[in-house]
């Protein structure tokens, strides 16, 4: 054989190298806590990623497991527990609306995990450090300056009012040891021992970045009261074989597959739910005929049964979308918000009033037929296949497509679109309305055609007063049901087994700025 | 010789891979810096590490100059910058590839000297009853995909038998050390070697035989016969040497591919290797990490066939007469 010949052999072989590379991958993925009551020695936490990053706060990976992994050791002013902001760093607060600033009051026998004392100087040391080295989780921006009153007193001055401020700054950002922190110039290469030191209930006693595993030890002195677990480890194990390590008794808590869940449960173990925190959602291109009309997308969801599309595609393990976005399950859910429960023919009428004429059972204007494109990515294959059923029976003509998800990101970025399927977490506080309604990302609708819609959003994030803010947020989700510049078509429900030693909850709103696992590390601590 | 020929082949091919490489990111829609790092790295990126990384891909210069840049940080061992895992890809990839050597090295010694040895057995015996329940064992086990026997196994000894660990490299946090350590790490690669060399053991094991029949026909083979060499002698030595070249192809394919090989075995077992990595990487669009494994994976089937090409002559001079 010539070596020219042979050329097209290597390249075959190089070929088939890129050809498996790119074979499709099983999905698979969940996240993992723990739990712990009454001293208990060890408790394990599986998790099918493992690896979430170094526990520091600029190193762990930008991922809402990464963060739990951080809060274990590092804490924040205040914190959530499943009902309510409670005390940390903080035992006492008050806001000021005369020169729109909080002032905390500190606790006084904290103690860093060197031996440290903790002080006012560290909160004021941690909120200008983040606005030099941004902290990725929090955005401090809203904080104008920080002021040390004396040893255990510090106040925030506001740039502006601000009312998700315990949600998304105060009850978020990891608190900082001045001692420690101060000579750090590039904190995300900042990996040594020090840079988990923190005045948590746990200290880190190793990680393992291939193996994805970490342990912590109780801290004694944990000011809040004694951890009530000697030893927390978190550890790998892909998703398929997670019910069978926790029936052999290898994990005592982790994330299972709904399709387990009554066969966990007759092994004696708790299965907990988790409040809706995803919002599913159909992305609807409003700047585009006949999409542009209000009517239109009315239509759109009388045609899809949201309650079918729950029980067809997800088997159940979802709850049917409201469409004013957040959850019936809410604090903020106005009971009031249209539902345009599914009426095929109620869909018919409204856009007949637009014109259209249903040929063949095919709606059809100036001859044209009303066609229209779906594009999600491959994930969203089962439920695009039900959306463009339910949408072909009232006659709209769908060509849905399945593309890379980037390419599905970039086309909705670029208004290329007619209709998409997208989702986004933290539907917990009502900023959320304001950033997926009128905020600039992709995945936002970027609607601003209503302007009573476009002042409420804003107006409520600087409204203080929690019922008149609950009266705005009430208007707004009316307002989103009513214009419809996106569809909520289903909240999914995950499923969380833990051996029950430890008191397991579902924090209020998620962990910190809305992280929907239910480690919480108060249920560490008795 | 053709060394150097060969060598510019070889050349042109890496080139090849180094221009894929730097341009598939460039050719997706949107800023490249997205495409390279993904769209949810970029909302949390810093302007300072942006302007940073601009430079540092010479995003704002033509893309010849973009190209050059490319190639001379990848000429001083820098693969690029994770940002999920704020570390050097290298290193990300280097904290792997034991695990990954470990498994997939393992069965494939494991998997072509058994699959030698049996090829050679049945061929000798072609027909025999040996031979038939080879043949047909083997041929329904290659029928299976290797993530799939390692599920059954997984089931079966893991879950059902309960005698072998369900997922990890060794157990965490166990306080082991020494030999209880080593023994450790061999209980948890036991099942994914198993799954590996079942899947990689047919293949072998094919070739070898069918090659052992043809060389059996040969006249050499008679010649030998006559001057009355023992049996093993004749199996092995005469007919045995002969009927390894595809296999050594075959396994310089493998071999190539050991980076990757494991990816499915990985995930089941949730074994820490490259695969495991890979798979990781997709989840996140960690760019930068699967450009790295790519190419690794290119440079080392390029080298590994470079090194079967150069092995050959010396197992077969007729290889070197056919140039």
């Amino acid at each position: 054989m010539t070596r020219v010949a042979n050329l097209p052999l290597k390249l075959t072989v190089i070929l088939m190298a890129i050809i498996l590379l790119s074979l499709p991958l099983l999905p698979a993925c969940s996240n993992g806590t723990a739990p712990a009551s009454s001293q208990i020695d060890s408790y394990t936490i599986a998790d099918s990623t493992g690896d979430w990053g170094y526990p520091s706060p600029y190193a762990h990976y930008s991922r809402g497991p990464g963060y739990i992994r951080m809060s274990f050791i590092f804490e924040t002013l205040v914190w959530k527990n499943d009902t309510e902001f409670v005390p940390q760093l903080a035992y006492e607060w008050e806001y000021d609306a005369g020169d729109n600033s909080y002032t905390f009051k500190l606790q006084e026998n904290v103690k860093w995990h060197d031996g440290a004392d903790f002080t006012a100087d560290d909160v004021v040391f941690t909120y200008n450090y983040t606005k030099e080295h941004p902290y990725q989780w929090v955005d401090n921006s809203i904080v104008k300056s920080t002021e040390a009153i004396d040893k255990y007193t510090v106040k925030l001055y506001l740039s502006k009012p601000y009312a998700p401020f315990f949600q998304d700054v105060a009850g978020a950002q990891p608190i900082l040891p001045k001692h420690i922190w101060e000579n750090v110039t590039v904190p995300e290469e900042f990996l040594t021992p020090e840079a988990v030191i923190g005045t948590g209930p746990y200290t880190l006693a190793d990680y393992s970045q291939e193996h994805g595993t970490y342990l912590y030890k109780a801290n004694d002195s944990y000011y809040l009261g004694k951890p009530a677990v000697r030893e927390i480890r978190f550890v790998k194990v892909a998703a398929e074989m997670t019910p069978a390590a926790l029936k052999e008794g290898s994990v005592d808590s982790a994330s299972i597959p709904a399709e387990v869940v009554a066969d966990i449960e007759a092994a004696g173990f708790t299965v907990i739910t988790d409040p809706p925190s995803w919002n599913g959602k159909l992305t609807i291109n409003h700047q585009k005929e006949p999409l542009s009309s209000k009517e239109f997308r009315q239509a759109l969801a009388y045609a899809i049964d949201r309650q079918a599309l729950v029980q067809v595609v997800f088997r159940g393990n979802a709850v049917a979308g409201s469409p004013g976005m957040l959850p019936p399950a809410s604090v903020w859910y106005n009971p009031d918000t249209p539902q345009y429960q599914y009426d095929p023919d109620r869909a018919k009428q409204l856009i007949e009033g637009l014109g259209y004429s249903l040929e063949d059972s095919h709606f059809v204007k100036d001859g044209q037929p009303l066609k229209l494109s779906l594009i999600a990515a491959a994930d969203y294959k089962d439920l695009g296949q039900f959306i463009t059923q339910q949408l072909e029976q009232v006659g709209i003509d769908i060509d849905f497509q399945t593309l890379e998800a980037k390419t599905v990101d970039a086309r909705v970025g670029a208004w290329d679109f007619d209709l998409s399927i997208y989702g986004h977490g933290g539907i917990f506080d009502p900023s959320i309305l304001q950033r997926m309604t009128i905020g600039e990302g992709f995945n936002s609708a970027r609607y601003t055609a209503n302007a009573e819609l476009t002042q409420l959003l804003n107006a409520q994030l600087t409204e203080m007063d929690t019922a008149k803010r609950k009266d705005m947020v009430f208007r707004i989700q009316e307002l989103y049901a009513e214009d419809m510049p996106a569809l909520t078509l289903y909240y999914p429900k995950s499923y969380w087994a833990h051996d029950g030693s430890l008191p397991l909850y579902y924090t209020m709103d998620g962990i910190a700025v809305g992280v929907p696992i239910p480690l919480n590390r108060m249920c560490f601590v008795d | 010789m053709t060394g150097k020929r060969s060598l510019t082949t070889y050349g042109i091919a890496f080139l090849f891979i180094l221009a894929l490489n730097f341009f598939l990111p460039r050719m997706m829609p949107g800023n490249p810096l997205a495409a390279i790092y993904g769209d949810e790295a970029l909302v949390a990126m810093t302007p300072a590490l942006k302007a940073h990384l601009v430079a540092r891909f010479a995003l704002d210069q033509p893309l010849w100059q973009q190209f050059a840049a490319y190639i001379s940080t990848l000429f001083r061992g820098d693969m690029g910058w994770s940002y999920f895992y704020n570390s050097p890809v290298l290193k990300v990839i280097l904290g792997s590839l034991p695990w990954t050597l470990l498994v997939v090295g393992t069965s494939l010694v494991i998997s072509t000297l058994l699959g030698i040895v049996l090829g050679i057995e049945s061929g000798w015996r072609r027909g025999s009853k040996t031979d038939r329940a080879l043949l047909t064992g083997l041929m329904s086990l290659n029928g299976f995909p290797d993530f799939f026997l390692g599920l059954v196994l997984l089931i079966v000894f893991g879950v059902l038998l309960g005698v072998a660990p369900l997922s990890g490299a060794l157990t965490p946090y166990s306080g082991l050390s020494g030999l209880a350590l080593v023994l450790d790490v061999l209980k948890h690669m036991a099942l994914p070697v198993a799954a590996l060399t079942a899947a990689y053991l047919a293949g072998g094991y094919l070739l070898t035989r069918n090659t052992m029949i043809t060389v059996l026909k040969s006249p050499f083979m008679l010649t030998a016969r006559a001057k009355g060499l023992s049996q093993r002698v004749l199996k092995y030595r005469h007919a045995g040497r002969n009927s390894m070249l595809p296999v050594l192809t075959m396994t310089g394919i493998w071999l190539g591919r050991v980076v990757t090989g494991a990816l499915f075995v990985e995930l089941v077992f949730a074994y820490p290797g490259v695969g495991q990595l890979t798979y990781q990487a997709l989840l996140a669009r960690d760019y930068p990490v699967i450009q790295g494994v790519f190419l690794m994976v290119a440079i080392s089937v390029l080298v590994v066939n470079f090194a079967v090409d150069l092995l050959y002559p010396r197992l077969d001079p007729r290889v070197s007469y056919a140039r």
